[in-house]
């Protein structure tokens, strides 16, 4: 018997039970769509969480803190874990280690000084950050105007989106900030407008309070050559951005004011508050970041929350999965009980298919292939209003969901349906016909033909 | 099948189609057992017509299904057209059945949601003919039988004669070299009972095919070169026709 002529007479045989068919594919397509909607919704709610991590900075970019070993700024003078020559340090020889490790596309090293600028009338508390420009492009700066810093900058300052906010007009008597929500620009243009920068707290102030020791800090004339955007550098909006060993330079220049002369270690030349380390492939962040933990560091990586988000999500799609799983279990036991049926009325039939010199295979077979057949249809059309009802839930209930699930999480889908997950649903929900066939099809390939043609 | 190619080997046209030797069946009803056949010998020549002829109960029926290869002998051999029947596998019976024996049967069992056209080209779907070749088979069988006009009726419009020439028609249309007919009558008036067996006998004799008949019915025995009158599990006596 050839498998068209099998695959016709199965067909055949389903038509003729055209009611019966139906419903019981009704129950596979409703297992199916029940199965690869809960699945969406697992996909859906982790692919927002993924993308509100991303946006809170790249998943492949560890943090690198030292805390023992005299993390601070290059400002404090006291050592804050002592001068223990066991602790790591996080200075240019680990950055150049951590750079070499398998895996680490670029490390950018971070050295934060607080200092005032000024413009005109304006001033400003600023965090001023040095910065190796070279790793720039690896760390999510964009800018808005302007350019980012090359190695050959000295004094040039890229400004983070929210710093052209701080200039304000200390002797303007309605306090002089200039507005949080205010539409206005800013009071000074950072790309345009001269620039100074000191470490003198006092600079610009209407009250002055006196030094103690030390000299005046110095006053230097800086550029602002670009102003990074918002979205793309959330991370750096209150920095303004300097060259590293500009800022080296300044620091040690204070430090010799400020020291009176004696001479002492200067943290400016040893070790960084922190340091952030791109990693090339994200599979590989964990193997990094668990390396410079051994070296004696604290990191931190929105991949440690990535992992705990994931744990999360793969129990609500168990859960889900589940929940579908027994519809489709259900839907099962439905084509079972179809098949036991189609046996016991077509008793006759399969008797005289026998004697006629039917092969048992073949029957088993057709039994098998209509079983099948069922929890394809099922599969196929399930897996089709299942896109139609992912459609529907994305475009009602989403927008209802939006903000309900807290600062940081943006709903854009619930839904998401993978092209590998509608292959997988048909191909399940045909297995799950065959296998639901499966006793039924032995059964009728056992009826003894004999007793099936004397059957009335 | 390669055994089964063997033992065609050693079997030649004339040589006799069916030998059974010392057959014996038993049936186990609870504790008690009934013997259905005793003691069984019989050799039936090709293109010869036999009757088995008996009361219910006889024995004939279960003679037929074993020949058919749709029960298991306790005991002895059937030998049909160089095939030990009593040996063979499941999956072997069918490919014999399908090569070799056509049936005939009291209800006609017909399958009821097929056509006549499809219900003749069944036996040639499990042989694997090609669509275009067993529609033209059956066709051509069909007009045979005088069913031309019917061919895309279903058994449940169609007359008890009428399902039966389907029948007929199921039975010859792969040419096989025996038919078995039980009670091929059994359902059908006199008059439709003559004209069914002579059709039979007609087309069976056509191609040399051995025809074995079961039936009750004298009438039905005389068409048979040679009558087996069956008792209790015995063959009564053999009586030669001309």
């Amino acid at each position: 018997m050839n498998s068209l002529d099998l695959i016709l007479m199965s067909l055949s045989n389903l038509w003729r039970r055209k009611v019966r068919t139906i419903l019981t594919v009704l129950g596979v397509l409703i297992g199916t769509m029940s199965i690869t909607l809960m699945l969406s919704l697992g996909f859906g709610i982790n692919i927002s969480f993924q993308k509100s991590l991303e946006r809170m900075g790249s998943l492949n970019v560890i943090q690198v803190y030292n805390y023992n070993g005299g993390g601070y700024y290059a400002m404090d003078v006291v050592k804050v874990g002592g001068s223990d020559s066991e602790q790591p340090k996080l200075d240019d020889a680990t950055c150049e280690k951590i750079a070499n490790m398998d895996g680490v596309q670029s490390v950018l090293k971070m050295l934060t000084t607080s200092v005032k600028m000024g413009s005109g009338r304006y001033i400003a508390w600023v965090q001023l950050m040095g910065v190796n420009p070279e790793a720039m492009e690896y760390f999510d700066f964009e800018v808005d105007q302007g350019r980012l810093l090359t190695v050959n900058d000295t004094n040039a300052i890229v400004f983070g989106s929210d710093v052209p906010m701080n200039f304000y007009n200390p002797r303007d008597r309605r306090g002089g900030y200039w507005g949080w929500s205010a539409n206005q620009e800013p009071n000074v243009n950072v790309l345009e407008d001269r620039l100074i920068l000191t470490f003198d707290m006092n600079y610009g102030e209407p009250h002055q309070t006196p030094i103690e020791g030390g000299r005046r800090p110095k006053r230097y004339n800086v550029e602002g050559v670009g102003l990074l955007s918002w979205e793309g550098s959330q991370n750096y909006s209150w920095y303004a951005i300097a060259n590293l060993d500009y800022v080296k330079k300044l620091i040690k220049e204070n430090e010799r004011l400020q020291g009176g002369g004696r001479r002492r270690p200067t943290s400016a030349d040893t070790t960084y508050s922190q340091i952030k380390v791109r990693v090339k492939d994200m599979n590989k962040v964990v193997d990094v970041q668990n390396a410079i933990k051994e070296m004696g560091f604290q990191t931190y990586s929105l991949m440690d929350q990535m992992q705990e988000i994931q744990k999360t999500s793969r129990i609500i799609q168990a859960v889900l999965g589940g929940i579908g799983a027994i519809s489709l279990l259900v839907a099962a036991l439905g084509i079972t009980n179809t098949m036991i049926m189609a046996i016991y009325e077509r008793t006759r039939e399969i008797g005289i298919m026998k004697v006629l010199g039917c092969l048992l295979k073949n029957i088993r077979q057709m039994f098998l292939i209509e079983s099948g057949l069922i929890g394809f249809i099922g599969g196929v059309v399930g897996g089709g209003l299942s896109i139609g009802a992912s459609y529907l839930l994305n475009k009602f209930l989403a927008p209802a969901l939006m903000g309900r699930m807290g600062y940081g999480v943006q709903v854009e889908k619930i839904s998401i349906i993978p092209p590998w997950l509608l292959l997988a649903t048909v191909v399940f929900s045909t297995f799950v016909g065959l296998i639901s066939g499966y006793s039924p099809a032995r059964r009728a390939m056992k009826l003894s033909a004999l007793s099936a043609i004397r059957t009335e | 099948m390669q055994e089964a190619a063997v033992a065609k080997n050693t079997y030649t046209e004339t040589e006799n189609i069916i030998e059974i030797k010392d057959l014996r069946k038993v049936y186990k009803v609870g504790s008690e057992s009934v013997v259905a056949l005793n003691n069984i010998n019989i050799t039936i020549k090709r293109g010869e017509i036999c009757c088995f002829l008996g009361t219910s109960g006889s024995g004939k029926s279960t003679l037929l299904n074993m020949m058919a290869g749709l029960e298991r002998p306790t005991k002895g051999t059937i030998r049909i057209a160089g095939w030990d029947i009593d040996k063979l596998s499941e999956k072997k019976l069918a490919i014999f059945r399908q090569n070799h024996i056509g049936f005939i049967f009291q209800s006609y069992n017909l399958m009821p949601f097929s056509t006549a056209l499809e219900n003749v080209a069944m036996p040639l779907i499990f042989r694997g003919v090609s669509r275009r070749k067993r529609t033209q088979m059956a066709k051509e069988m069909l007009i045979a039988v005088g069913l031309e006009d019917r061919m895309l009726h279903k058994p449940s419009e169609m007359s008890g004669g009428q399902q039966q020439r389907v029948g007929i028609a199921r039975a010859f249309v792969a040419r096989p070299e025996i038919i078995f007919a039980d009670e091929p009558t059994g359902n059908l008036d006199s008059r439709t009972s003559t004209e069914i067996m002579n059709m039979i006998v007609d087309m069976a004799a056509k191609h040399n095919q051995t025809l074995i008949i079961v039936t009750h019915d004298m009438n039905v025995a005389k068409y048979a070169h040679r009558i087996f009158h069956m008792l209790d599990g015995d063959i009564e006596k053999i009586e030669e026709c001309i």
